[in-house]
């Protein structure tokens, strides 16, 4: 089991493809079902999966611990709103590929450090950098628009999307529907490219960086490089991510992107399963109906949810969660069903 | 002498000493922690504002300040002898991931129990000192008793934990088994005890840290020592996790470093000093610069 993690997958591109599209149409047809409320918060989700892909892959597959996520997201948020909120007019693309251009630029600059840092020095670096990113936020005014953040325009819904809608409610409908199956496709499209990427040559050669670093060199794999790719790949989707829920926001702030964020995003990736393309999505829905979980705990246990203990009852309960599953299932939701990962060939 | 004093270099020293003691005790606690369980606990800052907090508290009932300092560390030394037996001991033999993310996780509910215990709105806790700088012929001096008062404070634990670790029984217990646990464990000591009792210590001078902060300034609010905390891992690692000594100098080079950042180079960049100063130190010496270099085993 162990050796056959390095042999070359058997499943193949296309095999891939089709999983990925079938899932997200799926994931499509149920925004078409979903009332308006539930369709933001599965765009929230949407955005939230391709960091946790990022994430996954940089702490489960390059064995590299990193609580600067949320940096990474910020430096894509910012680098979408400063863009958008400036040229209002360019594609939609542009914004999203200059945030993850500008996420992989950070991870570039924290990768680099993190080829000399192991485990716990690399967790706290990166958490020292998740940390000055909000201070340096509300600094730089003129830029960042300090604390009170920049603001952008709302996606504009297509017209020939408008017309599958009638009634009186229409443009809202449509317009949290358009949000929620824009933020699915391009989820969709990165789960794509990070289940390619797991399986690629620079995947398995990360793998065996993590399981042994000294074998991995005698094969002729650079360690730094490895290293540092893995940290400019895992930015670049958290920059993807970070832009893509500023999006959906139309705000961004200092305080979207506190070190508690990620917090949640380890929480999330844990509970998922560490090192796991499905664990990502699991993580991604969790997130985004877990204030609906979360009203549910407090009417069942009747605790007032505008009270003190009711609104931080989110971030008790996470870091429970992330405790426990820690201690008694290290491999998350994920893991817990293997034989249902192995039937839809998402783990490997 | 006195304009020396009051000049705005020795301003600059003496902010920046004031503040690194206090990510010197926090680096310390660190240490002590790596020493003997080689974890990094990142639960470490908001343990000790949890304590403070409890502490702090019984101000209000009219008790005396120094009854609740000693409230708060003894609370402190409870809570890390409970972590250590409830959530650290089944990770032991783990991969270094588990415990990492498990004290994340403590940090997250610490933090909101915290707020929703107490509300997210910043206590004042009376100082027990003047935070009224001292003059010099009308000119300011930047130290204040207060920070008088936080500097030999810190001053004074340093050297107790010193003296604990080098001039008594347990000191040299905890050390043998931060050593060589198996060898100590044959020699009698009990080393599970040990380990329950660094954290103990830990939490204790992480409590003292939490309580300096909340008297000073800024008063206690639950975020109070994430920062303190990324500044004190920042000191501990630059010194190289293992070293108190290390852990120590490292503390005040980020206080001053902090200082003369923010005096001399741009407010705005100030944020990124500890973080630039972590990744030049371990570029040049990536085991930190008061340990010796291990040799990895293949």
């Amino acid at each position: 089991m162990n050796r056959l993690k390095f042999v070359r997958s058997q499943e193949t591109t296309s095999s891939r493809l089709l999983t990925v599209v079938l899932l997200t149409a799926l994931a499509l047809a149920i925004t078409f079902v979903l009332p308006p409320v539930a369709d933001s918060q599965l765009a929230g989700g949407a955005a939230i999966t391709i960091v946790i892909l990022g994430l996954s892959w940089l702490i489960g597959w390059s064995g590299q611990i990193s609580l600067g996520n949320s940096g990474f997201m910020a430096v894509g948020a910012y680098a979408a709103g400063i863009w958008a909120s400036h040229h209002t007019t360019t594609p939609l693309v542009f914004t999203f590929v200059l945030a993850t251009v500008a996420g992989a630029i950070s991870g570039l600059i924290v990768g680099l450090p993190s080829t000399r840092l192991r485990g716990p020095y690399l967790a706290g670096m990166t958490l020292a950098f998740a940390a000055a990113i909000t201070p340096l936020a509300q600094n730089f005014t003129s830029v960042t628009g300090g604390s009170g953040g920049l603001f952008l325009s709302s996606l504009v819904t297509p017209s020939w999307f408008l017309h599958l809608f009638s009634g009186q409610n229409a443009t809202i409908n449509a317009n949290a529907q358009w949000t929620a199956d824009l933020a699915v496709l391009i989820a969709g499209l990165t789960f794509f490219i990070m289940a390619n990427l797991f399986h690629s040559r620079t995947g398995r050669a990360m793998r065996l960086v993590r399981d042994n670093d000294v074998a991995a060199e005698l094969m002729g794999i650079s360690l730094s490089r490895t290293r540092t790719m893995a940290f400019v790949v895992a930015a670049s989707f958290a920059g993807l991510g970070g832009a893509l829920y500023t999006v959906i926001n139309t705000t961004v702030n200092p305080q979207t992107f506190p070190v508690t964020l990620s917090i949640t995003l380890l929480t999330l990736m844990v509970l998922g399963g560490i090192g796991t393309l499905s664990g990502a999505v699991i993580g991604g829905i969790i997130y985004a109906f877990s204030p609906n979980l979360i009203t549910h705990i407090n009417a069942l246990t009747g605790v007032n949810p505008t009270s003190n203990l009711g609104s931080n009852m989110q971030g008790i309960i996470f870091g429970v969660l992330l405790i426990l599953t820690m201690i008694f299932a290290p491999r998350g939701i994920a893991g817990l069903s293997p034989r249902l990962g192995r039937l839809v060939k998402l783990r490997k | 002498m006195s304009s020396f004093l009051t000049s705005s270099f020795m301003h600059n020293i003496f902010g920046g000493l004031s503040q690194g003691v206090i990510y010197a005790l926090v680096a310390l606690s660190l240490v002590i922690i790596w020493q003997s369980t080689h974890i990094l606990n990142f639960a470490q800052g908001a343990m000790a504002m949890f304590a403070t907090y409890i502490g702090m508290t019984e101000l209000d009932r009219g008790i005396n300040y120094w009854w609740c300092v000693l409230i708060s560390v003894v609370v402190g030394m409870i809570l890390g002898g409970l972590t250590e037996r409830v959530l650290i001991r089944p990770l032991y033999g783990k991969s270094e991931i588990n415990p990492i993310v498990v004290m994340v996780g403590f940090l997250g509910v610490i933090e909101a129990v915290t707020t929703a215990i107490w509300t997210g709105t910043t206590r004042n806790v009376t100082e027990p000192f003047s935070q009224v700088y001292y003059l010099s012929n009308d000119k300011i001096i930047l130290l204040s008793p207060f920070n008088i008062f936080q500097i030999v404070l810190a001053v004074t634990i340093m050297l107790l934990v010193a003296a604990l670790f080098r001039f008594t029984k347990l000191g040299l217990q905890l050390r043998a088994s931060a050593l060589a646990p198996e060898v100590a464990r044959l020699l009698g000591v009990r080393v599970n005890r040990m380990l329950t009792i660094g954290w103990m210590l830990s939490a204790g001078v992480g409590a003292i840290a939490a309580v300096i902060i909340a008297s000073g300034n800024f008063g206690l609010f639950p975020t109070d020592m994430n920062g303190i905390f990324v500044a004190g891992f920042i000191a501990a690692a630059v010194g190289g996790l293992e070293s108190p000594i290390g852990a120590i100098a490292g503390g005040l080079l980020i206080g001053l470093a902090e200082q003369f950042i923010l005096a001399y180079w741009s407010p705005n960049v100030a944020p990124l000093g500890g973080i630039i100063i972590l990744v030049i130190a371990l570029m040049i010496r990536p085991q930190g610069i008061f340990t010796k270099k291990v040799g990895r085993r293949v």
